[in-house]
């Protein structure tokens, strides 16, 4: 170990500090402009909170954030129970690849196809777009992730449990709300919050799919970033920043307790 | 005690229905979907009527013109080459990650995934203010005397590859750390007490061990590359076409819905097509199981 780790510290050190620089400076400088007195491109001119002032009074921004939410809940609470209902069906007796296969195409299409793909159907069977069809393209694309990862945490589960509680006589709908479900609950969760991320933070899906009535934050930001640049967007962008922080951590809390692995 | 699983799970009896809503889902709203698509392209309409008149491949041929295939082939090369630089900064930052930087590798994926989970859009704005002829980079250059007129870098190819590889690369690097976490460090160890050199080690020992990685990583990254959009329209000004720019522009343009759906058959068989032999490239260039 010591040898290995001598000869390449230097060289991969500096590879690391460039990537992460390269990661970091636009945040920087977008976070840094947020607290400037003046609109970019005026240089630094004082320190000032008035633009996150004007971002808590936008409605526009919280109602499209509202939107995101109530799209992101509801697409990761269907692809969860769907995609664990499957996985339990499919579990019995062996049959379980078969159906599994069928999921990953989710992943392996681009999402500009399946965008354009849902957007041709939905217009075919005239539903109107709105927030209803970017429920339902979300969690098709939440499917694509929940039944993978799932499938692999219940494959380590321990059965034995699962066998004792039906021999001891608890029904199989017992078994499965009292015994494999509080099993799987932390590989539940993080799965979930990955599939909700996902779903609030997704711009080509929404791009397509959810009309021209109903706008989700990132359509918001588009129109922002359309209008050209506000310090109002840096100042979202500082709060968007600090709310994916607390995610990750508590993602990262979990995971680590419940030894799931996402990649 | 040494914990021993069953091999399958204990039969429960669950019956067909629970299992149903999920595949009903994905048929409709997956495989019914693009099966329109495909089809829709290829059926010919009464432009009065909107009348079923028979199978046409016109929509189709229209596509295989030099000018269209020039924007597959320019995709190809933007997807190929995002992977491609992904991957040469990903490996050594996996492996700090995985090995140098152990003690602190929370803390690193922590780095890593944060800007991952925030709203893209917002990445795009803050190359902005990094790209701007008044901004960080061109008045950085300035500062420190290496130019005196500030830059045209936005709208520029260059600015597009820096956008894609800068949203791209946690891609390659999960499954890259992922893979490389699991190697026995000690294999690296004994190629070099062996005598082989870095470069050998690298081809010989690391990259067999952390293949599967690689390709999960490498494909990642490559297939949505291939059908982005919104990189190339906002970093790249509306002079160079790209398979999703042409996608989008055909599918909300008024009327020619049926000519997108038919590009985005021709694209996507194409991506199946050079995904297919990269995947057969790679699968010959590094020596060692597929999945390890």
């Amino acid at each position: 170990m010591v040898k290995v780790s001598k000869i390449n510290f230097f060289s991969t050190s500096i590879i690391v500090a460039c990537t992460y620089l390269f990661l970091y400076v636009p945040l920087v400088v977008l976070l840094v402009f947020s607290f400037n007195l003046e609109a970019f491109p005026s240089p630094w001119k004082g320190f000032t909170l008035k633009w996150y002032h004007e971002l808590i009074q936008s409605k526009h921004l919280w109602a499209s954030f509202l939107n995101s939410l109530i799209v992101a809940i509801c697409s990761t609470g269907i692809s969860l129970t769907m995609g664990v209902f499957l996985i339990f069906y499919a579990a019995q007796g062996g049959r379980i690849g078969n159906f599994l296969n069928l999921f990953y195409g989710n992943l392996v299409i681009p999402e500009t196809v399946l965008a354009v793909s849902l957007l041709g159907f939905f217009t075919l069977i005239s539903l109107p777009l709105g927030l209803g069809t970017l429920v339902l393209a979300h969690s098709v694309l939440g499917l694509g992730f929940v039944i993978p990862i799932v499938y692999a945490r219940f494959l380590e589960l321990d059965y034995r449990m699962t066998e004792a509680s039906l021999v001891l006589g608890a029904s199989p709908v017992q078994t499965f709300f009292k015994v494999t479900l509080p099993l799987l609950k932390p590989a539940l969760t993080v799965t979930g919050l990955l599939v909700f991320i996902i779903s609030f933070d997704d711009f080509i899906l929404s791009y397509f799919c959810a009309g021209s009535t109903s706008q989700t934050l990132s359509l918001y930001i588009l129109s922002m970033l359309r209008s050209g640049i506000s310090p109002i967007v840096n100042a979202l962008s500082a709060v968007l920043l600090l709310f994916s922080s607390c995610l990750v951590i508590l993602f990262f809390t979990i995971s680590k307790k419940s030894r799931t692995r996402i990649f | 005690m040494k914990i021993k699983f069953l091999r399958t799970p204990p039969s429960t009896q669950f019956p067909f229905t629970i299992g149903a809503p999920a595949m009903i889902w994905q048929v409709l709203f997956f495989y019914l979907p693009l099966a329109i698509l495909a089809i829709s392209s290829i059926l010919q309409f009464s432009e009065e009527t909107g009348i079923f008149e028979g199978l046409t491949f016109q929509k189709i041929a229209f596509f295989l013109r030099p000018l269209y295939l020039k924007v597959i082939l320019l995709s190809f090369f933007l997807a190929l080459g995002n992977a491609i630089l992904c991957l040469l900064i990903a490996y050594p930052l996996a492996y700090f990650i995985a090995f140098i930087g152990k003690r602190y590798k929370n803390f690193f994926l922590f780095l890593l995934i944060v800007p991952f989970w925030t709203n893209f859009l917002l990445h795009i704005y803050a190359w902005f203010f990094v790209l701007e002829k008044e901004g960080f980079l061109n008045n950085l250059l300035r500062g420190i005397g290496a130019i005196s007129e500030p830059l045209q870098l936005l709208n520029t190819p260059f600015a597009i590859m820096i956008m894609m590889v800068y949203y791209y690369l946690p891609f390659m690097v999960m499954p890259l750390y992922s893979s490389l976490e699991k190697m026995d460090v000690r294999l690296v160890e004994a190629s070099l007490d062996l005598g082989a050199s870095w470069g050998q080690t690298l081809r010989r020992v690391m990259l067999p061990v952390t293949k599967r990685g690689l390709m999960a990583g490498f494909f990642l990254v490559y297939i949505p590359s291939f059908g982005e959009f919104a990189i190339p329209e906002f970093m790249g000004g509306d002079k160079l076409m790209f398979v999703g720019t042409v996608i989008s522009n055909y599918i909300l343009g008024d009327e020619t819905g049926s000519l997108g759906a038919a590009f985005t058959l021709v694209a996507s068989l194409f991506l199946l097509a050079s995904a297919a032999l990269l995947y057969w490239l790679i699968d010959r260039l590094i020596p060692g199981r597929r999945h390890g």
